[in-house]
């Protein structure tokens, strides 16, 4: 055992929303791309086939009666849906709110003027990998660039608020300042979300040409630190490199100081989705969310929302999963930086190690480290909460 | 026509209740969310553009222990914080709710 500060132990469990207050729709499985890393495709334990619109506004009915106050739409490509408008009246009629998560390449005049009418959306999320064809089409496949900055301007143009993601991996790691130009400063768009092409889906039958190294990683970290002090908070991240720089970072200064465990420290308590959304496949079952999207907890139309989110028995356990002790696993037992960790997300938890009651080996700060890694404490200077590492 | 004094909850509005009868008002329209408490709920299930301001802290007074001499006021001051957010107008004298 290494002399670490105790971690706290949570006295009550987190409480529960009698519904839950948001839901993440995956409402088709048809896509007009095949992306190498696409988290959602080449899942052997998720049937890839379409419900039809009439089931879909029933279940947005349900919805209405749980008072869930907004949806995420996304897929497969939602604007690949002709009912699409409809089922748009249906979470209006509701009284929800959308976003909607796309490519934006089939996104014309018509569509975004069908999005604007409803005056419901939150904001419309285009994926962006590159500063040019080069590095965006390099995973996403010839002439997805040209799509998606068309779909953002025609969103623009209709007064549709935009969001961008840029999932970063081998290719276009070393063109990140290009594109938070490209989005920040020429787009105009409000500010993009960073993640990492993960272990989910196709990622696997791609690994050994998009996975990045470790050097990659710490490029990536320190290039997005870098953008984010220049841009504020027009860049952000859940998860990924620019999340991992700044967690990281605050561990690290909480160890060297030897300050006490965070209060969400030294358990798995990395996921609080749980406690207030749930997600959807296209086929209409009900899961924890889409990076767990092997484990069905129901199925719309056959099973009350209400009941699946207070009582399916898998639900009830990941929700407890916040209480396990990173002592229990031999990797933490020893860590010096257990009593900070948070043990990261189980849906890639699951992905790596078979099991969802386990930490992530891909935010592992320990790992990073052991593999050759780095960490930059200027990190800790925009991470919120923290103080600079000297 | 004037606007009187029966507030009206904007039919647009969730009420979302949470844990520990607390709950959120959600209008769709604008994104707005306001949390409230349970005494708050309480008013809100009177918002029908029947009761006045005034028969909405009677029944406050009625329902609930230890309510202080400023909960009329208290409660107009909830009520036109909620009016200032879109989440409640007034019934038009004389209209029928």
């Amino acid at each position: 055992m290494s002399d670490q500060p105790a971690s706290p132990v949570p006295s009550a469990p987190q409480p529960v929303m009698s519904t839950p207050r948001r839901l993440d729709i995956e409402i088709t499985a048809r896509c007009n791309l095949r992306c190498r890393y696409c988290y959602f495709f080449d899942n052997p334990a998720v049937p890839y086939r379409d419900l039809d619109t009439a089931t879909w506004l029933r279940f947005f009915d349900e919805l209405g009666a749980c008072q869930v106050m907004d949806v995420c739409i996304s897929g497969g490509e939602p604007f690949l849906r002709p009912d699409l408008p409809e089922l748009l009246a249906g979470i209006v009629r509701n009284r929800m709110r959308f976003n909607l998560v796309s490519n934006g390449a089939l996104i014309d005049d018509a569509k975004a003027a069908a999005v604007a009418a409803t005056r419901r959306c939150n904001y419309v999320q285009i994926s962006v990998d590159g500063s040019c064809a080069d590095t965006h089409d390099v995973c996403r496949g010839p002439g997805s660039f040209a799509g998606a900055l068309r779909g953002i301007r025609t969103l623009q143009r209709h007064g549709i608020p935009v969001a961008a993601r840029v999932t970063i991996h081998r290719h276009n790691v070393r063109d990140l300042p290009a594109v938070a130009r490209l989005l920040l400063d020429e787009l105009e768009v409000p500010a993009f979300s960073t993640n990492a092409a993960s272990e989910l889906g196709s990622f696997a039958r791609h690994a050994d040409q998009i996975a990045m190294t470790v050097a990659d990683r710490e490029l990536a970290m320190r290039s997005l630190v870098e953008l984010k002090e220049r841009y504020g908070g027009r860049i952000t991240a859940n998860a990924g490199p620019l999340a991992d720089a700044e967690y990281w970072a605050r561990m690290e200064t909480a160890r060297r100081q030897g300050a006490p465990a965070f209060s969400d420290g030294g358990r798995l308590s990395a996921c609080g989705c749980v406690f207030e959304k749930i997600a959807v496949r296209a086929d209409g079952a009900i899961v924890p969310c889409s990076m767990l999207a092997h484990l069905e907890l129901g199925r719309i139309g056959r099973d009350r929302l209400a009941e699946v989110w207070r009582s399916a028995p898998e639900l009830v356990r990941l929700r407890a999963r916040q209480a396990i002790p990173l002592q229990r696993f031999a990797g933490c037992r020893d860590c010096a930086y257990a009593p900070y960790c948070t043990g990261n997300c189980p849906g890639l938890a699951y992905s790596l190690t078979g099991e969802i009651d386990r930490p992530s080996p891909d935010a592992c700060l320990r790992l990073f480290l052991e593999a050759g890694g780095a960490i930059d404490g200027r990190a800790a200077r925009i991470s919120p909460g923290a103080e600079v590492a000297e | 026509m004037k606007l009187g004094d029966r507030p009206l909850a904007n039919p647009d509005v969730v009420l979302r209740e949470e844990y520990d009868d607390w709950a959120v008002l959600f209008d769709p329209e604008t994104a707005n969310a306001v949390g409230i408490n349970p005494v708050g709920v309480f008013i809100w299930r009177l918002l029908d553009g029947r009761n006045s301001v005034e028969q909405i802290a009677a029944r406050v007074a009625d329902g609930f222990d230890e309510v202080p001499g400023s909960a009329p006021e208290e409660v107009r001051a909830f009520v036109e914080r909620l009016a200032a957010g879109g989440f409640v107008g007034f019934a038009a004298t004389g209209a029928t709710p």
